[in-house]
């Protein structure tokens, strides 16, 4: 069935999620929304952070998880998200690093979702409505993508799970990595931040401490090299 | 799209373990615009399309009807091993009595309303642990049966969340009328070479 | 070939929790001591509060090497095999006590006596059929020296309970008798343990708080712990936590005594045409040394302990090192720590700092300090309640099937709940079984083409019965603390785990043990085990301290009968 371009009330329908307009230009430094009549009223223009050079992905790869990332931790009433975290630079910058050996899983897996989206929702993803990219997810989510035989290197749930997994740890993870910028993932669920030293006081509260707002690795203390570590066992042969 | 057959009606026998005053429940004829009995469900309803939820409409209910519930499952995927139940694909209840059906495409947002026609209807959950419709998505070289069960039950407003198995067990005694419609689905190998 | 070197008196193969400490009666009794570790130093500037590093990216080390040789796991004989993608342990000076929860429990008179207490109490009928258990060679009195020792060797913070035979209800009422107070108090509470300990007392319940090698103040030099909430899977920035690398090794050093080889991997212990051990081959790099001693002693923890001794087949042993009586790989145990309960709470926890180590523990139900007559299962579990929690391990949290894993209802979700959200550690007794053993797997090679352990286990109708009963429990506690919501994870199967116990186990009858009593070969003299690898059951609490206590008594035992053993 062919797509049909997305109205106004499609965009719009669902309650509480970002402005779809960026789903459909992509690497846009301002995105805009207008409520329609009877909806909620939603903040008005909201900046989304301009794109740094790429170091692994390609730009239509980092259109794609732009996007996805921005379905996965929606900037809306609850605070910003994923986007103005900048979970993707995160991304980015570990696929040019410790993360190389995944680099080829996003090509793959990336490639298999865009052929998904227009062999079973007649367009691009970034083409598609905001409920079908969700649908969409939901099903490379659940693996039953896989079965569509667009080229999933295994389960899609696999790549779903390795793509979630780095979305939320461009999100929550220490900045120094390149994302979580400003604090953004921090502040949404009221981390404290890091302190190397923990007060009794900080500890018998109910309510949690003030907010330090720093990377770990502003206390030069500490060997920054590290950060650029492989993960354990990515050296292992396969067998 | 235009109605193009009539499903086939499923008529069922009495529940176990109901005794005495209860009568069997009503026969209910189930059909819809897009399935077909015995067919293969289009693609759209199927991970394989954009996975929408099929219109489904109904005959047959008693005057004592105050909800109908629907369910879609596959008996060819039983599980877990320890307790084997067909795999559930979608469950909605609290249908309201006037309903005549439930239209396609039901939201997969569980913030956005249900169309006016069934409205206070809410979904439970799947086997794929959403409050959704997942169309059919079979492994790979056989033809899969998808049972679309519609139930009038003579209760309304069931909690929200439940399972299929918690939904058997809230509607246990309260069946006043039963039908479904079974279609098909087969998903192809993947082409060697790619 | 490879280059001879100059011989010592004893190598100790590993320079983790079991090698680190017993270097150091050895070097401070005259002997001269090669250590041999596959890792490296590390130092507390390595230790930064990075949970990606720690983990996510699974604390990426300068040597991989026990990431390349992870063990395969099947069920049983004949199911396929898995292979998890990296290894629980890590190789370092200090080896995975680098960043271990450092909790350091003693066992109770059960743990040591498991067959003739259930006999005595329940009948023999009791012992669960398919186990291989044994009662240890020795009770509890025996080893209680050596874990005073460890305490006040490296630094074990806590609460006692029982000082010989007089309780303190502000400890563990149950623990066995103590010669004396741990060397520092308990590391300190916080406002949701409070709770808990409240909760706990609320049911009838005995809470205590839990001891640990960690500083509670400043000790041996060194700062007292900033419950920073990097300790899980992390070192410690303020070289607090009493890994041996900070403690009994550099003191071992002081004596001149001590030699650190970083970066040996291990490949053979060799023997003689008599079955004497003569040395050790090892390769750094390229280069491949023989290390000749008089006395080895084998510590690279459980399963490369019988992997080491298996792939070092000779004439006298063809089957693999000690391995005549095909006792090696057998009455493996991975304890019994899934079937974990996590709880939503109503309020915030302020659970953001602290460490695994900083908690409250219930100890009503665990080993056999409950009247056992009208059920079905013998041991218990301990209910270990804590304060750890990290941002990216929030966001995955449970979400109790309230909302999903990604998208505005998760967002809504996780916000409001991150904080309010806990998970108990529930560590539960677990036996040896003759169907659950250590061997090497047919296929699966490390990078030098020797094969990797196979771990062949599975939990038994003994331990499901457990875990249904200590879930139970804590929900109770959980809930008399205001939980609104709780979901029980999965018992899962006995693979790869942190406490990993057996394959050379110690005992008398050399027909059904690897070791003697003193933690020696029974087939070769000079051969010493240390590690969890030689205990016979796992107990329901953490098993460093019971491995270090060993470790220190066969190394006493060694210093004392050197001529006997080494000649």
């Amino acid at each position: 069935m062919a797509e049909r371009a997305p109205s106004r009330r499609d965009l719009f329908r669902l309650a509480g999620t970002a402005s779809a307009a960026s789903a459909l230009v992509s690497g846009s430094v301002t995105v805009t929304e207008a409520a329609t009549d009877g909806e909620q009223a939603r903040p008005r223009a909201r900046t989304r952070p301009p794109r740094e050079p790429l170091k692994a992905l390609t730009a239509h790869e980092a259109d794609l998880l732009d996007r996805i990332a921005e379905l996965l931790v929606p900037s809306d009433a609850n605070g910003p998200g994923a986007t103005e975290a900048m979970a993707v630079r995160y991304i980015d910058r570990s696929l040019a690093g410790a993360l190389s050996d995944q680099r080829e899983a996003y090509r793959v897996g990336l490639a298999a979702l865009e052929r998904y989206a227009t062999q079973t929702r007649g367009a691009a993803f970034l083409k598609l409505t905001e409920t079908n990219q969700i649908s969409l997810l939901i099903d490379v989510e659940s693996g039953t993508a896989t079965g569509a035989n667009v080229g999933f290197d295994g389960s899609s749930a696999a790549f779903f799970t390795m793509m979630r997994g780095h979305v939320m740890q461009g999100t929550f993870g220490d900045p120094v990595y390149g994302g979580n910028e400003g604090f953004v993932g921090w502040d949404l669920i009221g981390y404290p931040g890091v302190r190397t030293v923990v007060t009794p006081a900080e500890q018998k509260l109910l309510t949690p401490p003030t907010r330090t707002r720093a990377s770990a690795y502003e206390n030069p203390m500490f060997n920054k090299a590290i950060v650029q570590q492989k993960p354990a066992g990515s050296d292992r042969d396969a067998d | 799209m235009r109605v193009s057959s009539i499903a086939v009606v499923a008529i069922l026998a009495g529940l176990p373990g109901v005794a005495g005053a209860q009568s069997a429940p009503s026969p209910l004829t189930v059909t819809s615009p897009t399935l077909t009995a015995g067919q293969p469900i289009p693609k759209q309803h199927t991970a394989d399309g954009e996975n929408t939820s099929p219109a489904l409409a109904w005959t047959g209910a008693p005057a004592t009807t105050k909800s109908f519930a629907v369910v879609c499952e596959d008996p060819a995927v039983l599980l877990p091993p320890t307790n084997p139940q067909p795999f559930v694909h979608w469950v909605l209840y609290n249908v309201p009595a006037k309903a005549k059906g439930v239209p396609a495409s039901l939201p997969i947002d569980p913030a956005a309303a249900m169309p006016a026609e069934i409205a206070g209807a809410i979904h439970g959950m799947s086997g794929f642990r959403r409050p959704i419709y997942r169309g059919p998505a079979p492994p790979p070289g056989k033809p899969h049966p998808y049972h679309f069960i519609v139930y009038a039950l003579d209760v309304a407003d069931l909690p929200a969340g439940l399972t299929r198995a918690q939904l058997t067990e809230a509607m246990t005694g309260h069946i006043v009328g039963q039908g479904e419609l079974v279609a098909t689905y087969e998903r192809k190998p993947p082409t060697p070479g790619r | 070939m490879p280059t001879n070197l100059p011989g010592t008196d004893v190598v100790v193969i590993g320079l983790g929790a079991a090698g680190g400490v017993a270097v150091l009666p050895l070097a401070e009794a005259g002997l001269d001591v090669v250590g041999l570790e596959a890792g490296t130093w590390l130092t507390n500037k390595d230790f930064a509060p990075d949970e990606i590093r720690n983990n996510v990216r699974d604390w990426p080390m300068a040597v991989q090497k026990c990431n390349h040789e992870v063990p395969t796991h099947r069920v049983n004989a004949k199911a396929p095999t898995t292979r998890a993608a990296g290894h629980v342990m890590m190789n370092g000076v200090g080896g995975t006590a680098l960043h271990y929860w450092a909790q350091s429990w003693r066992l109770s008179h059960f743990d040591f006596r498991p067959v003739s207490t259930t006999t005595a109490r329940y009948g023999r009928s009791r012992i669960p059929a398919g186990s291989t258990v044994e009662d240890w060679p020795f009770g509890y009195d025996e080893l209680e020296p050596y874990y005073d020792r460890i305490e006040h060797e490296i630094g074990v913070s806590g609460q006692a309970g029982n000082i010989l035979g007089t309780i303190d209800r502000r400890g563990n009422i149950f623990e066995a008798p103590r010669a004396r107070a741990y060397p520092m108090p308990a590391l300190r509470s916080t406002g949701f343990l409070d709770r808990m300990t409240a909760a706990g007392r609320a049911l009838g319940w005995h809470p205590f708080p839990g001891p640990a090698a960690i500083n509670s103040e400043r000790h041996d030099g060194r700062s007292a712990c900033m419950y920073h909430g990097f300790c899980n899977r992390g070192g410690c920035h303020a070289n607090a936590k009493n890994s041996p690398n900070v403690t009994t090794i550099p003191r071992a050093q002081k004596t001149g005594r001590l030699k650190v080889v970083e970066r040996a991997h291990v490949t053979k212990i060799e023997v003689d045409a008599n079955g004497k051990v003569t040395g050790v081959t090892y390769v750094t790099g390229k280069d491949e040394f023989f290390q000749p001693a008089k006395v080895v002693l084998l510590s690279t923890y459980t399963y490369e302990n019988s992997r080491v001794l298996l792939l070092s087949t000779s004439k006298a042993f063809p089957k693999g090192l000690s391995n005549n009586h095909g006792q090696v790989g057998r009455h493996y145990m991975s304890q019994s720590t899934g079937a974990s309960a996590t709880a939503l709470f109503p309020f915030n926890l302020n659970s953001w700092y602290g460490l695994p180590a900083q908690g409250v523990a219930i100890d009503n139900w665990a080993d056999d300090n409950f009247d056992h007559s009208a059920l079905d299962f013998i041991g218990g579990g301990n209910l270990w309640v804590y304060s750890d929690r990290r941002p990216i391990g929030a966001a995955n949290m449970q979400t109790f099937g309230r909302a999903p894993s990604w998208g505005p209802q998760w967002k809504a979700f996780v916000k409001e709940n991150a904080d309010r959200v806990n998970t108990a550690y529930l560590q539960k007794s677990t036996l040896p079984y003759a169907d659950n053993y250590l061997d090497l797997d047919p296929v699966a090679k490390d990078p030098l083409g020797m094969p990797v352990c196979r771990i062949t286990a599975d939990y038994q109708d003994n331990e499901r019965k457990i875990a249904d009963f200590i879930q139970d429990k804590m929900e109770l506690w959980y809930r008399a603390a205001g939980a609104i919501d709780i979901v029980r994870g999965p018992l899962g199967t006995m693979g790869l785990n942190t406490h990993a116990y057996g394959g050379t186990r110690m005992g008398d009858n050399p027909e059904t043990n690897v070791v003697n009593r003193y933690g020696f070969s029974h087939e070769v003299p000079n051969l010493g085990v240390l590690g969890a690898s030689v205990m016979g059951t796992t107990g329901a609490h953490n098993p460093t301290l019971t491995v270090q206590a060993l470790a220190w008594r066969t190394a006493e035992h060694l210093v004392r009968n050197w001529k006997s053993i080494a000649s």
